[in-house]
């Protein structure tokens, strides 16, 4: 099934991908180093103020820092060095939480992110196509007018207003859903029933937030979509012919949906981001919190840890797309693109 | 030829809701805080109180007036927007236009260069960038902004460049004689000035959207009042959860407003503009 032009086109896709986890990861290593008045010795500075506090620790933590980031090393040995660790999963000791390792504080909250991100975001992109598709076959009508006015103020609500709305409404005023958090306090992770609808719970305004918000881009960009595709001369020609409506539309449909899913490869980091802003709103125990925490703490080896996973997450997501569209795409499917 | 431009705009019914939608908060903005002269950082023993006569937005914790802070937010945000705006316009336009005229090895490294920028997570490098900073002025803040939003600017711009420099008409005011630079305000600038305007209206959403995303995870502007500060304070204190609406609604509103209105601005001008959306 899968053909030689394919191959090509996924491992040039992969190449891409590669040069620019690298370059990103580059970016990573080089901030803490270039911007003036360099934070990682004003850290080290005030560590050793508060040194009186819990002296053994902060020292230990002070020293494993300046090995971590390699401090007097020349820079192509640190860069090195971040490079290989990363790679090998190593990505350094927290300073906050001294002595836990940067990657066991990530591991346990990133399934919540994902969790709450990858349904959200495939549930408004496929909500927002159909109803953007809808409103461009209807073009001029009521439905139109109504669902391209609904989506131009809807798409431009951030996820986290809308989330501190519903928290208001439904949790404070109405008091039938859950403020916050990912399920009740006290009541520890486990596989059981109870614990199933408690999580569910707490999961349905993060959830609808997002939802709600990414909808709106969605349906305004298919809707244009469509409207172009309408105007193509493939269109006319199947209605000489006197080809049925809907058959049209379903060629229509899925000539449009191409674009949007190049469009979801490239929107998932800003999804991210306005993910992460939520959980912060939800108290919801995700990465976007645990980043909150490292950023108010300043404990730089867990922020960086944090992006080099992100960062390394998106790049994954975003090469699972591009697989996905060379399997729809009949150009890429038999090579007929260049 | 600005009158046969204009005068389709001003028939078009989203466009002028979405121009006065936006004219109102630029008056805000810029009047507001002349007029409605109370302190927004002034602490009183008001605090927490709900709309009233004295305080028409009601106030927080600290009882600081919520209106004034309204509009001084508005004045920050659409600072931030508007300024890392220009820096995205410039820098996509600068990189566009290099591209499609130099073509060849300069084109193909820029256009790389673009399409790593356009990969990159953008939204967590500008939080990174911000949290190594110890003080951020809303310059700051509008050029970590600026600094990653221009990528598909560029891509649009080099490829109508490109389609345009191969027309007839530039070839035939080039063999007239034409210099570059008259090329460049007679045949190539008339061709990208709307699409250059749309994009710079959905630049300054970008703006004020990333400023109130950067502000509510703790990074945003460290002096001034934003409404994305607004927003984080009111997380901070719990402000949903304990039920001062009047405090987190307001500074939403005010964003949804105004990037909305800019949104139908431009979605407008494609409307009338783009012949493959003119209605027939």
């Amino acid at each position: 099934m899968i053909s030689k032009q394919m191959w090509k086109y996924i491992f040039r896709k992969l190449i891409f991908l590669i040069i620019t986890y690298i370059i990103a990861t580059t970016i990573v290593f080089l901030l803490p180093r270039i911007i003036p008045g360099n934070p990682l010795s004003q850290m080290l500075a005030s560590l050793s103020q508060v040194a009186q506090a819990n002296p053994e620790a902060i020292r230990a933590a002070e020293k494993n820092l300046m090995e971590e980031f390699g401090f007097g090393k020349p820079w192509y040995v640190q860069y090195f060095e971040f490079v290989s660790n990363a790679l090998r999963g190593n990505l350094g000791t927290s300073v906050a939480y001294y002595p836990r390792k940067v990657l066991d504080l990530i591991i346990p909250v990133l399934p919540w992110t994902l969790l709450l991100l990858l349904p959200a975001t495939i549930v408004a992109w496929f909500l927002g196509n159909s109803l953007g598709a809808w409103a461009g076959f209807r073009r001029n009508t009521w439905i139109d007018k109504g669902v391209l006015t609904t989506s131009l103020i809807v798409s431009q609500i951030p996820y986290y207003w809308l989330g501190m709305i519903l928290i208001y409404f439904f949790g404070v005023r109405l008091g039938i859903l859950p403020v916050g958090g990912a399920y009740t306090q006290g009541n520890f992770p486990s596989f059981s029933w109870n614990f199933f609808v408690d999580v569910l719970k707490h999961y349905i305004l993060p959830f609808s937030s997002i939802v709600i918000s990414a909808m709106g881009g969605w349906a305004i960009g298919m809707r244009l979509m469509v409207i172009y595709e309408l105007g193509n001369d493939y269109v006319r020609f199947s209605e000489a012919l006197g080809m049925k409506d809907k058959r049209i539309y379903k060629y229509v449909f899925r000539n449009s949906m191409l674009p949007q899913i190049t469009g979801l490869a490239l929107s998932l980091g800003g999804a991210l981001g306005g993910a992460l802003i939520t959980e912060i709103v939800f108290n919801y125990p995700g990465t976007g919190f645990l980043l909150f925490k490292a950023l108010t703490t300043l404990d730089y080896p867990l922020i960086q840890g944090v992006f080099v996973i992100l960062i390394a997450s998106i790049y994954l997501a975003n090469f699972i797309v591009d697989f996905i569209y060379a399997l729809i795409d009949p150009r890429i499917r038999l090579g007929q693109e260049e | 030829m600005f009158k046969t431009m204009f005068k389709p705009l001003f028939q078009n019914k989203k466009f002028i809701i979405g121009l006065i939608i936006f004219l109102i908060f630029l008056a805000l903005g810029i009047i507001g805080p002349l007029v409605y002269k109370v302190d927004p950082t002034e602490m009183t023993w008001d605090f927490e109180q709900p709309p009233s006569k004295i305080h028409p937005l009601g106030t927080d914790t600290y009882g600081r007036d919520i209106l004034a802070q309204l509009l001084q937010g508005i004045r920050s945000s659409l600072y931030v927007g508007f300024l890392a705006s220009v820096i995205s316009l410039a820098i996509g336009t600068i990189i566009g236009t290099f591209s499609a005229v130099k073509r060849g090895i300069i084109d193909d490294l820029l256009m790389s260069f673009t399409n790593i920028i356009l990969t990159t997570p953008s939204v967590l490098i500008a939080i990174l960038i911000a949290s190594y900073l110890n003080v951020r002025s809303l310059e700051v803040i509008a050029l970590i902004l600026g600094l990653f939003q221009w990528p598909w600017f560029a891509r649009a711009i080099r490829a109508q460049l490109m389609s345009v420099l191969s027309r007839e008409y530039v070839y035939l005011s080039r063999m007239a004689g034409y210099s570059d630079f008259r090329l460049i305000i007679e045949d190539l600038i008339p061709t990208i000035a709307t699409y250059s305007f749309m994009s710079f209206v959905l630049f300054i959403n970008g703006g004020i959207m990333g400023e109130a995303g950067l502000s509510l995870i703790g990074l945003g502007p460290t002096q001034g009042i934003s409404l994305g500060i607004m927003l984080q304070w009111a997380v901070l204190m719990e402000a949903m959860r304990r039920g001062l609406w009047w405090w987190f609604v307001p500074p939403g509103v005010a964003i949804v407003a105004v990037t909305s209105a800019l949104l139908i601005i431009s979605t407008a001008m494609d409307e009338v503009f783009n012949p493959r959306l003119r209605e027939e």
